[in-house]
This record gives structure tokens, sequence and C-alpha cells, in this order.
């Protein structure tokens, strides 16, 4: 590098010699492919810093199965076969006996990792499907040209950009007896038992509903966008050929937004699989637990490392088995269903 | 819609026979069956509202929370149980509600310190993801060279992973103490500082910005970055003098999103400080802050909020555009 620095500085003669000209030459004369590499240095370093060297360390921490006392750990995938099974040493599961019994959908057993993994489905599933719908909803609404359509936008999006911490904050309060009017709401309708957020299914419900009334717009914003690239033309063609609204809306709209839907429901699938700032600071994470959940848990409460490392690691697998699905279904929808 | 056409049909056989006397609402139905467009606007304003609503009275809800004094919490629905407007005739400006508590949050809890983290913590983080992804955006969006999309897409896989697979390590290595920080942090680690969180953030939400700002770089027309670069500017102030001002709106769009999004984060900011202001904690801890170990001081959670949520209200009033277009160009790019 010193030799390409002094034929720089030569070639380019700019008269002053401090260092900084020369490192300023030496980059004129890189390739554009070396020039590039180098600009993606500081980009490299923050992920490789943040994310690819902690990966590796939690696939590495997964492995290493710690003993009894003072046993040398061993590697192996009993962490992974602990978890699944239920044996491996959770707080949350000795603290919470009743759990099964108060969740109806379905009977899991007693592992907590169970538990937390289909939780952690479940509300992806079931939140992103509320928020598809609702979102579409909100988005055929802002596709309309009318008078304060800024302000309505605004309104919508505002869920969307305010704190974790302050969304469950008002769904805690909303929810609580002695504040909010929400439980007596959901009493009266027979939905909720009397303590709500300490019944794993009714605070199922509410973390759910805080979810949908949060990232609704931001699926409305992603089908907006798809909305907003149909070429208008096609409706006043669709209307002269007098197809109904509904008509124009299944063979014209649906079919052109559905790469833009799948795309955003791809991520909000991604994002709905993360769950636990919601949770945590709602029913908490024995009430409603989340793959996340198992991980903190892990971490803070018994301090078995490898046993997080596998949970965390679970996750990023299960997230990826459906981005898999979505991929498959996308390239199926590519090929031409409508 | 299906049920539009419906009553549609059910109206038609309605009309057979107008000598009927019509209530109010079947006389809209028969004017709506003759100008089909009226029900659809109908429709279209009931959508409207319930969606304003739903969004917004939560809002209006922590609000009326905030104002009732602690104690008379029982079944606020649209205004304080206390609210009583004749107290004002009495020369009682607050009529009966109690906007101390938005004195009070910043007395029980040093809250504004947390709101001070908050702010510096997001935009040092924003300041350098603009700068790297500035950098990045630029190599992809505007150089040609081997393997660019490879590493455009190891850049994505980042989002892909859940936050909790690279939590175990980054809290090990920010509690570890390293001897080269000693003279700069008192113990050495980096736990219980800002940097605990710049870091993991500037990571996370690279991403987004730079898969933002590669799609308005790229579109700067090839030839002003020439003529820039024959007057005599090097590479990197072409970047930096033509590229970036010309994209001013998308690097706008990149850094308001980068610093919602900082702000917002719970999972970094709960777990990488201990809940003391002093420890650099967001407001996250702030607001759980006033969830005590005896008594749950509900008024003082709702008046925390509503001052937590009036930066991000106020940014997206002003950047609303820039949100919108920065959404859909990050998520549907790629």
């Amino acid at each position: 590098m010193a030799t390409d620095q002094d034929t720089a500085a030569m070639d380019m003669d700019t008269g002053s010699g401090g260092p900084l000209s020369s490192v300023v030459n030496w980059m004129e004369n890189l390739s554009e492919a070396a020039y590039a590499y180098l600009l993606l240095v500081p980009a490299f370093f923050f992920i490789t810093l943040v994310a690819f060297y902690p990966l590796l360390d939690t696939l590495r921490l997964s492995f290493i199965v710690e003993g009894a006392r003072g046993t040398e750990p061993t590697i192996g995938l009993e962490n992974y076969i602990d978890l699944l099974t239920g044996s491996a040493l959770i707080s949350r599961q000795v603290l919470d006996v009743g759990f099964t019994a108060a969740f109806p959908f379905i009977e899991l057993g007693s592992p907590f990792f169970r538990q937390a993994l289909f939780v952690t489905i479940t509300f992806a599933i079931v939140s992103v499907l509320l928020e598809t719908l609702i979102g579409f909803g909100q988005a055929l609404v802002l596709d309309k040209e009318f008078k304060g359509r800024r302000w309505v936008r605004v309104a919508i999006i505002i869920p969307w950009a305010i704190p974790v911490v302050i969304q469950a904050m008002i769904f805690y309060l909303l929810f609580q007896p002695t504040v909010g009017f929400g439980s007596e709401l959901m009493q009266a309708l027979g939905i909720f038992g009397s303590t709500p957020l300490a019944n794993s299914r009714d605070s199922f419900i509410i973390v759910l509903v805080a979810d949908v009334w949060k990232t609704s717009a931001f699926m409305a914003l992603l089908i907006l966008a798809g909305l907003q690239s149909v070429d208008r033309s096609l409706y006043d063609v669709a209307k002269v050929s007098g197809a109904s609204p509904w008509q124009r809306f299944k063979m014209i709209t649906l079919p052109l937004v559905l790469p833009a839907l799948i795309v955003a429901m791809l991520f909000r699938t991604m994002d709905a699989m993360r769950v636990y700032g919601i949770i945590d600071a709602t029913a908490g994470c024995s009430t409603v637990p989340s793959l996340t959940c198992v991980v903190v848990d892990a971490v803070f409460a018994t301090r078995q490392f490898g046993i997080a490392a596998a949970a965390a690691f679970f996750t990023a697998v299960v997230i990826g088995a459906f981005i898999s699905i979505y991929l498959l279904f996308f390239a199926d929808s590519d090929g031409g269903y409508f | 819609m299906a049920t539009e056409t419906d009553t549609q049909q059910i109206g038609t056989n309605k009309e057979d026979e107008p000598e009927l006397d019509r209530g109010p609402f079947e006389a809209w139905a028969a004017r709506s069956i003759k100008n089909p467009k009226r029900a659809y606007k109908a429709m279209f304003y009931t959508a409207m509202i319930f969606f304003l609503v739903t969004t917004l009275f939560p809002f209006y809800w922590l609000l009326m929370v905030a104002l009732t004094p602690d104690g008379s919490l029982q079944n606020i629905v649209l205004a304080p149980a206390t609210f009583d407007p004749t107290l004002l005739l009495a020369g009682d400006l607050t009529m009966g509600t109690n906007p101390g508590a938005f004195v009070e949050i910043f007395e029980r809890l040093p809250f504004h310190r947390y709101m001070f983290n908050s702010f510096v913590i997001a935009t040092v983080t924003t300041v350098i993801v603009l700068v790297v992804s500035s950098l990045a955006g630029y190599v992809f969006g505007r150089l040609r060279f081997k393997g660019k999309s490879p590493l455009m897409l190891l850049v994505l896989v980042v989002s892909f992973f859940p936050p909790a697979a690279f939590f175990l390590p980054l809290n090990q290595l920010f509690n570890r103490n390293f001897a080269v920080l000693q003279p700069v942090m008192s113990d050495g680690s980096l736990y219980n500082t800002p940097y605990a969180m710049i870091i993991p953030f500037s990571a996370l939400f690279l991403p987004l910005s730079i898969f933002i700002l590669t799609t308005f770089y790229a579109q700067i027309p090839d030839g002003l970055e020439d003529a820039a670069r024959i007057e005599g500017t090097t590479r990197l102030g072409a970047l930096f003098r033509v590229i970036i001002p010309l994209s001013a709106p998308g690097v706008a769009t990149a850094g308001v999103l980068t610093f919602i999004a900082v702000y917002n984060e719970y999972f970094f900011s709960s777990l990488m400080t201990d809940p003391g202001a002093e420890n650099w904690a967001p407001i996250v801890e702030g607001i759980l802050g006033y969830q005590g170990q005896y008594q749950e001081l509900y008024n003082l959670m709702a008046a925390a909020s509503i001052v937590g949520v009036l930066p991000v209200a106020i940014l997206v009033v002003v950047a609303q555009e820039k949100i919108v277009s920065g959404l859909t160009a990050g998520a549907l790019k790629e």
C-alpha cells in the first residue's frame, strides 16, 4: 500500500504531500471494484460485529451442554432435546403450573418451550391474517381522493409509529380491571374471565388486539403502494364492459396487488415471530410465553446460556421455515394462478 | 360488498310498490338504489370513521386517564369521573381534572432524563446509520463490481434473524471488561453506557436504510456525477457534494425511519442497561418505572406515555410523506 500511495502522489502531483491528500490520491486510483469493497467496510464491520459474530457464537453456545456441578461441559445436541422434551430447567415452568388448563386452544402438555412455540406460531398466523384484512380496508380508504386525506393518513400511521412500551401501556391500562373498561366490556360479552391479565387465553387476545391495532398501518401502507401502481385505465375498461365493483376488485385489484401483499405479509410474519415487548410490558412472559421470552428467561432467571442459545437459534430456524413457505407460495403465484 | 348487491336486489322489489309510507332509513335506501354511488360513498365514510375512531380513541382515553386524580380511576370512558364543567364557573380552571400528573411524572422519576437518553441514543444511531448506509447505498446503487448481489443478500439476511439470536453473545461482550476502555468507562465495560444500545441498533436498522438509499442514489443521472468528477472533485467529494444533496429526500426518509425505529425499540432497550436513568436507560424503563412494587401509579403511566408519544407524533405529522415513501421503497425493493 505504501508504494501505491507513492505512485498515486506522483501521478496526481497535487503539490501538498500531507497524509490526507495521499490517502485521497490512493482512493482516486483504486479500481471500481476495490473502491466498492472499501466503502462497504464500515457497513460490514457493524453487521459482522452485531449480527454475524453473535449468530455464530449463539450456535456454538447452543451445543455446549453443561453437566452436573464440577463436571466438564460436553458438546452435543442435548440442549435442543431438553428444550423440546421439556426436561430443560426453565424457571417459569415451575412457577406456572396451571398454564395449559387456562389455555383451551390446544393441550400441549407441560413443556414450557412447546407452549411458547405454540403461542408464537398462533400469534404470528392470527395477527398477520387480521392485520392483512384490516390493512386492506385501510388501504382501500386511503386510495380514494377526498378532502382531509392527509390527516386520515396521519391518524392511521400514528399507532405504527409509537414506542412498543407505550402501546403496551395503553392496552395494559384498558384491560386493567380497576382502570379500563376493556375487561368489563369483554366480560359482558362472555369472552373474558375475572382476571384477564393473569389468564393466558385472555391475555393472548389482549396482546393480539394490541398488535393488530399497532401494525395494521404497516400493512395498509404497503398495500396502498400496490394499489396506487395499478393502471387506472383498467378500471375504465372493466366499467365499460359492465363489471360490478366486486368483480373489479376481484379481477383487477386483487391479482395486481398480490405481489405487494405477499411481501408485506412476509415482513410482518418475520416481525410477529419475534414478539416480546408487548408481552413483557402487559401480561408478562409467564402468562403468554413467546419464544423470545424463553431466551430472556433462560439468560436472566436460570443463567443457562446453552439452553438460551438453543432456544434463540431454534427461533431463527422456525422463522426460516416460515419464510421458505412464503417463498414457495410466492414462486407459485408468480407462475400464474390468476 | 356482497351484502351491498343483496340490499340492492331487495330494494328493487320494494320499488315496485312506491306508495308505501317510508321511514327515513328506507327513503335513504331507496335513493341509494337509484344512485348506487351514494351507497358506496356511505360505506366509504363509515369505514373511514371506523378506522379513525379505532386508531385515535385509545390516545384520547389515555389522556383522560392521565387527567383523572389517582383514586378515582374507575371506569373512565369519555371523561374523568370527577370531570365537572360547572366547576369552571366556581373559578376552578381544571374542572375537576388533575393536570398535575404531567408535573408529577417528572418529580417521581427523572422522566426528562429518560427522554433525553432516548433522544441521544436515537440521534447518534441515526447519524451513524446515515453515514454508513450512504457509503453502502452508493456502492450498491451506482457501482458495478463482482459479488454485488451476494453482498446485498448478506445485508438482507440480518433483518431476518430475531434479535434474541444476537442477544446472548452481545450481552456477554458488553459485560466484559476491556483494558482499552478503562480510561473512558469507569469499569471498562460497555454495559450501562449508551454504546450498549447504539452499537446493536446501528447494525440492526442498517439494512432498511441501505435499501432506501440504494434506490434513491441509483436514480441520479450518471452525467451529474461525471461532470463533478471532471470539475476536479474527488470520488468521495462527488458522493457527499453531488449525490447525497441531490437525494436529500431519500436521506431524510432513511433518517426519519431509523429515528422512529430506535426510539420505539423494546428488546435491547429493556435488556442492555439497568433500569436507572443514570445508566442511560431509555424511556422503556422510565415508563415501566411507574409500575411500583407496592402501588401502581396508573395515571402517571398514562401521563408519561402521552409525553413519550409526543416526539414521534410530531415527527409523523411533519414527515408522513417520507415515512410512506420510505416504508414502501424499503420493503418492496429487492
